[in-house]
């Protein structure tokens, strides 16, 4: 859960231009291998949390106004996990 | 006909904790709804069983009351509702990784050696002195994660688990001094801390609503 947690706020927050984030970018920031990331990134798509791109030949991702609602609902979520000293 | 206002209080005080445990489990079950996560849908059962454990107490002592009219309320309803709660704060510890720790000796020893100092080893007693164990164990666990992240509504949480795990003992002590006032400042202590567990639902928005499959 975690993990998807830091796609989304990669793709929302810190991708380097408006195209989304690529691959490469997101395996360094969410640290997990490129077969993991794979099938979560396809996941993320197929709920229509995240938006698939292709800017210069490279396919790049981008999070879609529901990954949004996603995150801030799982942001507030979490907080109240740690509350109670568990992780979501 | 009269009612004992012993019996309206304890049954007014049960019908406020129904509807307290009922409103956190509504807020777990929207935040699993809106996550997938298992730890919330664990503390949906949880916040669930305690109030049903609550409301199985009120309804029932209310029925006897106004219904049925009975002199002496039954003992059973009590029993039922604290073994359901007892499911509750079962969920709570297990959450906390109850399970880790379950095989070690040292924690079957702390279940099963308070089943022998029990009074009369009353089915209610001892599933109070499970709860109050279970409790325990959350409020550690909890204040252990406040040395950790140090935020201020951690501490609002362990105080509200102490909290219920003060009443389930109050109220486990309560048969040395039975229709005492012990046991209205137990279920009073109880539902001051599951208003205490309220407060980090207080910081969180309730907006949006989706569900991430279980897939990923």
């Amino acid at each position: 859960m975690s993990i998807i947690g830091d796609i989304l706020s990669t793709t929302r927050d810190e991708a380097p231009d408006e195209s989304g984030a690529s691959v490469t970018y997101l395996i360094r920031k969410a640290n997990v291998s490129y077969g993991r990331l794979a099938k979560i990134l396809e996941t993320l798509v197929q709920q229509g949390l995240l938006e698939q791109t292709t800017s210069d030949r490279a396919c790049k991702y981008r999070i879609s106004s529901r990954g949004r609602e996603f995150l801030q609902a799982y942001r507030g979520f979490r907080e109240f996990a740690d509350s109670f000293g568990l992780r979501i | 006909m009269a009612f004992a206002p012993d019996a309206v209080l304890e049954t007014t005080l049960n019908l406020l904790g129904f509807v307290v445990g009922l409103a956190l489990g509504i807020f777990s079950y929207i935040g699993f709804k809106n996550t997938g996560s298992p730890t919330l849908f664990r503390l949906n059962i949880a916040f669930f069983s305690i109030g049903i454990g609550f409301g199985v107490v009120g309804f029932g002592y209310m029925t006897e009351l106004f219904i049925l009219k009975y002199a002496q309320l039954d003992s059973w309803i009590q029993t039922l509702g604290i073994g359901i709660q007892t499911i509750g704060y079962f969920f709570i510890a297990f959450s906390h990784g109850i399970k880790s720790f379950f095989p070690k000796s040292r924690y079957f020893k702390s279940i099963i050696f308070p089943l022998f100092i029990i009074p009369g080893n009353s089915i209610e007693h001892i599933i109070r002195s499970i709860s109050f164990i279970l409790l325990v164990y959350g409020t550690i666990e909890t204040i252990m994660s406040y040395m950790e992240n140090r935020k201020r509504s951690t501490i609002f949480v362990a105080a509200g688990l102490g909290l219920l795990a003060l009443g389930e003992f109050l109220g486990w002590y309560s048969v040395v001094f039975p229709k005492s006032i012990l046991y209205f400042i137990s279920i009073s202590t109880k539902i001051t801390g599951l208003g205490a567990l309220f407060i980090p639902i207080s910081q969180v928005p309730l907006r949006g609503g989706m569900k991430l499959g279980g897939s990923v």
